[in-house]
């Protein structure tokens, strides 16, 4: 029952933030809102907690819950920077929507719901491509972004038909079981716009949605792959020509998008261009765990994705950040931006340690595991080159900014704390008002004589009584006086913070991006538990293969999930020809309408 | 007796080449929404009611955000390119095709499906390559449609959470496709109104004509014709004072109007 507070403040929030979007305070009051409220629903998320709806059943696990908790906190520091940067049109309700999506998605134990759901989950990216501003580009852009949804959900919605359905008629079923493959494959390849599918994606970077990049290039994408690696890495690992032929096909697209990802990224000029590139190539790590359907695959790309999403979350968020902080993503504009920015500098230091890690960290060996189980051994130097390449990108960036600031960088005004001048310092350098020159003609502050008179008694010392007195009198008038001076210029400081609030919008917004980074890094490192439940999965998993819902955590670790042999009969790497989840008898009670929706029970999932 | 299936899966078929053939948006919506209704329904046995419910709620509100777009534009959509005929005959035959071809045995959902889904991806295909936002959200739709209804026929019933996920996802592309829709008026009263130029031409060529590559470029009725001054006015001062007099042979005045109308006498060189 915990996923319901979740998915309901989702759906409501959605639904409210579009019904808002006319009003630009109440929408943004309402997406901020509603996205804190849903972060702190998804950190209540119980594992192992079941909701029964339908006949499908909503089984919540560990990782399920950390992916959707990372994701939400990744879209509200996005929107809070959207605050200060420029607020991305739709993104809160439309991020709403998809966290919802995933949510059924990542909960749901029946395959056709989970691919229902996750093609349903894709759907706001459009809402995001089209934006305010009516212009051509945009246009095509939304364009691009349905036919991407149309493929997204034709391929998810036939992939799983294929696979479910048991009873082809062809002589050879491991055809059938390929053009799954590629079906489920090729989704996840035009959504995270892996290399011959990259222009949609350059064409997004290009059309002013700016913090909208992370939806439709990060958070869904990450949930597709989540989903199709739970069936890429138990029910295609059987072989066969055909199979071996897509598997190929899937290599192909992932060594391109691995080198020319990278190879884009260092040609391109404007910031977000860069970004997006270097998230295709990032994505190319997914597309070599479907190419390696190998079970062992399955925990370094959980963990990589978790990685990806806060990772390239704090990409885009540090892109946008920096144009708008010196008014160009033009690189050749921002030629000295690490001197005026030093913060959004140690920032993107982060994102490249969360991204790449160093040899032995949790992050690096998960791509290390990646190349090395999807790819021969012949081409295995690819992962040197990938990581040679991303460093080469990074470091142009980082170039860039330590070389002599530019004109645009100089009159910029970085991340320098300000703090507002006084009213007494502003009339005094621009007396031209009436109120100016009143507040000059105004007494000033002085220090109250209370202090010299104790020294003048001093000189008297045949009248000591009245002398102590006076003293006495005279330091707590003195008290008094500085007391209320003290609460003056708190009332004063009270009054400017907001003006200094306002004045160092930069450095908070600066500050923000690094806060992200940190947690790209700490989750990118195993922190927050990511390490324990990236070795759990999703229902999915729970329902095609044996894969528990809890981190295995010792010996008082609960029974793991043993799906029953009379619902769940895949065998991951038998040659065996057969339903995924077992037929049962439909809601009619007919044999034949066999439904795929009653497979496993929680309890089966659960170990309950 | 007639199946229930069988009069959904005709319906679906129907509103789907309602959809895909028409230009009045509306009549369009209305497509959609009788293709979307039925959809649910072309399954064996019928499913909940509640499931039902889900997804004729969808699809009202789908087909409602299509018609609120479409009230007040001045466009209509442009239509087939193939026309109602042609699109009727391809979704009859790859109907015909679905009810023939067994590829499942058995097969656990109603042969209909099967056949309406196929020619439901077949009236998707058209739509799906062109650049009209309209047509272009009603083929996704119905790709998406069919692809429901293969699940229905090769899984059979279709459970009950799956039904509102799917009406989601059908919501969500229509009403996205409105919002693009809605977007578009607005982008094309922006635009700045062109003055023609002259295409670069090399000497003694013929400036090249725009030809209208698909039937729906092309204008309606002769009156909608430009005239023919109004078409060669602009490129004629350049191609007359850098070409020589161009003969008139008969490839290069084929199609056009005489060149001893259509070219301005050569200026003199002489003040």
């Amino acid at each position: 029952m915990s996923i319901v507070p979740f998915l309901v403040v989702c759906g409501v929030g959605a639904f409210l933030g579009m019904l808002a979007a006319p009003f630009p305070r109440l929408a943004r009051l309402m997406g901020v809102g509603a996205l804190a409220v849903a972060f702190l629903a998804a950190l209540t998320i119980k594992p192992t907690d079941q909701l029964t709806v339908g006949h499908v059943q909503l089984a919540t696990s560990w990782y399920a819950g950390l992916f959707l908790s990372s994701a939400v906190a990744c879209c509200l520091i996005v929107c809070i920077l959207g605050l200060a940067v420029g607020w991305p049109e739709r993104l809160a309700p439309a991020a709403l929507a998809t966290f919802g999506g995933l949510a059924v998605a990542f909960t749901a134990t029946d395959p056709s719901v989970v691919f229902a759901a996750i093609a349903a989950s894709a759907v706001p990216a459009i809402l995001v491509a089209i934006g305010a501003r009516s212009e051509a580009p945009v246009v095509d852009v939304s364009l691009a972004e349905l036919r991407t949804l149309g493929l997204i959900a034709a391929g998810a919605l036939i992939a799983s038909a294929l696979v479910l359905q048991p009873g082809w008629t062809t002589s050879d079923p491991t055809f059938v079981f390929a053009l799954a493959y590629l079906a489920l494959g090729l989704a996840v390849a035009v959504r995270f716009g892996a290399v011959p599918f990259h222009v949609p994606a350059a064409r997004l970077s290009k059309s002013n949605v700016k913090l909208g990049l992370a939806l439709s290039l990060v958070w869904i994408p990450a949930g597709l792959g989540i989903v199709a690696l739970s069936w890429s890495t138990s029910l295609f690992q059987r072989q066969g020509e055909w199979l071996d032929v897509a598997v190929a096909g899937l290599q192909v697209i992932a060594v391109a998008t691995l080198i020319l990802g990278a190879l884009g990224a260092l040609l391109h000029e404007e910031l977000e261009e860069i970004a997006t590139y270097s998230i295709v190539q990032d994505a190319a790590f997914v597309l070599l765990a479907l190419a390696a359907r190998d079970a062992d695959a399955a925990e370094p790309t959980r963990l990589w994705l978790l990685a990806f999403i806060v990772a390239k979350s704090a990409l885009v968020a540090w892109v946008v950040t920096l144009s708008s902080t010196h008014g160009s993503s033009k690189l050749q504009d921002l030629r000295g931006w690490f001197r005026r920015s030093p913060i959004l500098g140690v920032a993107l230091i982060g994102i490249v340690v969360a991204t790449l890690g160093w040899p032995g960290s949790p992050v690096s060996e998960a791509r290390a595991t990646l190349i090395r189980l999807a790819l021969p051994s012949q081409l295995q130097f690819l992962g040197i080159v990938a990581v040679f390449g991303a460093i080469a990108y990074y470091g142009r960036l980082i170039a860039v900014g330590l070389m002599a600031p530019g004109e645009l960088v100089k009159s910029s005004t970085g991340e320098r704390p300000r703090w507002p001048q006084s009213q007494l310092a502003v009339a005094a350098k621009s007396p031209r008002t009436r109120a100016a020159r009143a507040a000059l003609r105004a007494p000033s502050v002085k220090a109250p004589p209370a202090v010299k008179a104790p020294r003048a008694e001093k000189a008297a010392p045949g009248n000591a009584t009245p002398v102590a007195a006076r003293s006495i009198s005279g330091a707590a008038g003195h008290l008094r006086s500085g007391a209320v001076r003290s609460i003056h210029a708190a009332i004063a400081l009270a009054r400017q913070l907001p003006a200094a609030w306002r004045l160092n919008r930069r450095l908070e917004t600066s500050l923000l991006v690094l806060g992200i980074s940190v947690l790209a890094i700490a989750i990118a490192f195993g922190g927050f538990g990511a390490s324990k439940a990236s070795s759990t999965g999703i229902s999915l998993d729970a329902v095609v293969a044996p894969t528990p819902l809890l981190p295995i955590l010792g010996p008082t670790t609960p029974p793991l999930a043993t799906p029953a042999p009379s619902s769940v009969t895949a065998t991951p790497s038998g040659g065996q020809v057969g339903p995924v989840v077992s037929a049962t008898p439909g809601p009619s009670g007919s044999g034949v309408g066999s439904s795929p929706s009653s497979g496993a029970q929680p309890s089966q999932l659960t170990g309950d | 007796m007639i199946e229930p299936a069988v009069v959904a899966a005709a319906g679906v078929v129907v509103g789907a080449i309602v959809a895909v053939a028409a230009r009045d948006r509306r009549v369009v919506a209305i497509g959609l929404l009788v293709a979307m209704v039925a959809a649910p329904l072309v399954a064996s046995p019928l499913p909940e009611s509640l499931s039902v419910a889900a997804r004729v709620v969808g699809a009202v509100l789908a087909a409602y955000l299509l018609w609120a777009a479409s009230h007040g534009l001045h466009s209509d959509s442009s239509g087939s390119a193939l026309g109602l005929a042609a699109e009727s005959a391809i979704a009859v035959a790859a109907f015909a095709i679905g009810m023939s071809v067994s590829m499942v045995d058995p097969l656990p959902g109603p042969t209909v499906a099967q056949a309406a889904g196929l020619a439901l991806v077949a009236l998707a295909v058209v739509p799906l390559v062109g650049r009209d936002v309209l047509r272009l959200g009603v083929g996704v739709v119905l790709l998406v449609l069919g692809s429901t209804l293969f699940t229905a026929a090769w899984l059979g019933p279709t459970p009950p959470l799956a039904h509102l996920a799917i009406a989601s996802l059908l919501t969500g592309i229509v009403g996205a496709t409105s919002v693009t829709l809605g977007r578009q008026p607005l982008i094309e009263a922006a635009a700045p109104v062109e003055e023609p130029t002259a295409p670069a031409t090399a000497p003694g060529l013929d400036p090249p004509r725009p030809k209208p590559s698909r039937s729906r470029e092309r204008l309606k009725s002769p009156s909608d014709q430009p005239s023919v001054w109004a078409q060669e006015e602009s490129g004629m001062d350049q191609a007359a004072s850098e070409a020589p007099a161009i003969e008139a042979s008969p490839s290069h005045t084929a199609g056009r109007a005489p060149a001893s109308r259509l070219q301005r006498p050569p200026r003199s060189a002489k003040p």
